[in-house]
């Protein structure tokens, strides 16, 4: 091999690797944003779960005391204990399932949920 | 403008009474048996060679079995894998029903709280009668958490009792407002196109939320994939309670 060719072989080895460096930055890119697209669909259906888990006892607790109220002549006074009832049973709803959602969202990403963003407090 | 609501009407088509209880064949009705025909042609088609290697449709009817049953097992363990048949079930239905509904002009059975809630109330139940068939007086330690305090005992009794009373509501109301909100903002935009459209030298704006309700399909089609995941992997939460109470 003549010393041209081994230079044009080497020139063309680098060109493949920077071309393969490219690909390689693209690759990681695309899946990063499709984690995120991913994430930031996670992070709503969370949002929407979170909600549902709060309205959903604070519903069952007045209904209760709603019903109680009828049944024993006692308007307004269990309605408002159960309301208030329902109430921390949906905050422990939401505790409880927030914390089921961050070990659901640390075992998927490693506790990262979608790109950081600097805020006011940065 | 086009009305975003009608979208969900129901129409009788085989029109059946009962004893006086209105029981005919709706769109809702053809729409459910479409999906549970289309489950059923979906695996016995895939799963007609059964060979070791799977071809394409064989994967995918696997990969859809693994995930569920990855899903059931990560929360209830080796015990709830009786109840696969049950969670896989309630699973494919609601996935299947979610994108038959993004196909324009089709029916989606899960926007309407009667079906979601009917679903629900079928994994409570089941939740119940499996927990006192399995540990009898004693699933009713679900409600009553270890090393509280005997005075304010009852007070916590009550609030777990109103916590596992409000789960098929926060249940079935996910499910249903997630769909009915997601079909009526798709149709709102593609209201949005027809009225620029209509509106002489502002039709150039029209572009504008046609984008929108592409990208808002493409979120709705994650979102059906996501609410039939977040219902199946609920099932299995409860059904953990059902068979490992105090825990």
């Amino acid at each position: 091999m003549t010393e041209a060719e081994r230079a044009a072989f080497e020139g063309r080895i680098s060109d493949l690797g920077d071309r393969l460096n490219k690909i390689k930055a693209q690759r990681q890119a695309d899946a990063e944003a499709d984690l995120n697209a991913e994430m930031r669909g996670r992070g709503m259906a969370y949002g929407m779960r979170m909600a549902a888990e709060l309205v959903a006892a604070v519903m069952v607790g007045s209904g209760i005391g709603y019903g109680l109220d009828r049944w024993l002549g006692s308007t307004p006074w269990l309605f408002l204990l159960f309301f208030v009832l329902g109430f921390v049973a949906g905050v422990v709803n939401v505790v409880r399932s927030y914390e089921r959602i961050q070990k659901d969202i640390a075992a998927k990403t490693g506790g990262k949920l979608g790109p950081t963003v600097p805020d006011d407090e940065d | 403008m086009p009305d975003p609501i009608h979208q969900f009407e129901l129409h009788p088509i085989v029109p059946i009474k009962i004893f006086g209880w209105d029981v005919s064949f709706t769109n809702s009705s053809l729409f459910m048996v479409a999906s549970v025909v289309l489950i059923t042609a979906f695996f016995m088609v895939s799963m007609r060679s059964r060979s070791l290697v799977p071809g394409r449709m064989q994967s995918m009817a696997e990969v859809t079995h693994e995930f569920v049953a990855g899903m059931l097992r990560d929360s209830t363990g080796s015990a709830g894998m009786k109840y696969f048949p049950f969670v896989f079930t309630i699973f494919m239905f609601v996935f299947t029903c979610n994108m038959v509904g993004m196909i324009p002009g089709f029916f989606t059975v899960t926007s309407h709280i009667i079906v979601t809630a009917a679903l629900a109330a079928l994994v409570f139940l089941t939740v119940i009668i499996v927990g006192f068939a399995k540990h009898g007086i004693r699933f009713l330690k679900l409600f009553v958490p270890e090393g509280v305090p005997i005075a304010i005992l009852p007070l916590v009794v009550l609030i777990e009792v109103i916590s596992f009373l409000s789960r098929p509501v926060s249940h079935s109301v996910r499910l249903f407002a997630n769909m009915l909100a997601g079909h009526i903002t798709l149709k709102v935009f593609g209201g949005f196109v027809v009225m620029l459209l209509g509106a002489g030298t502002f039709a150039a704006l029209s572009p504008l939320p046609l984008l929108m309700a592409i990208a808002l399909t493409a979120l709705e089609v994650l979102v059906a994939f996501l609410q039939a995941y977040v219902f199946a992997m609920l099932t299995c939460m409860y059904l953990n309670d059902a068979l490992h109470p105090g825990h």
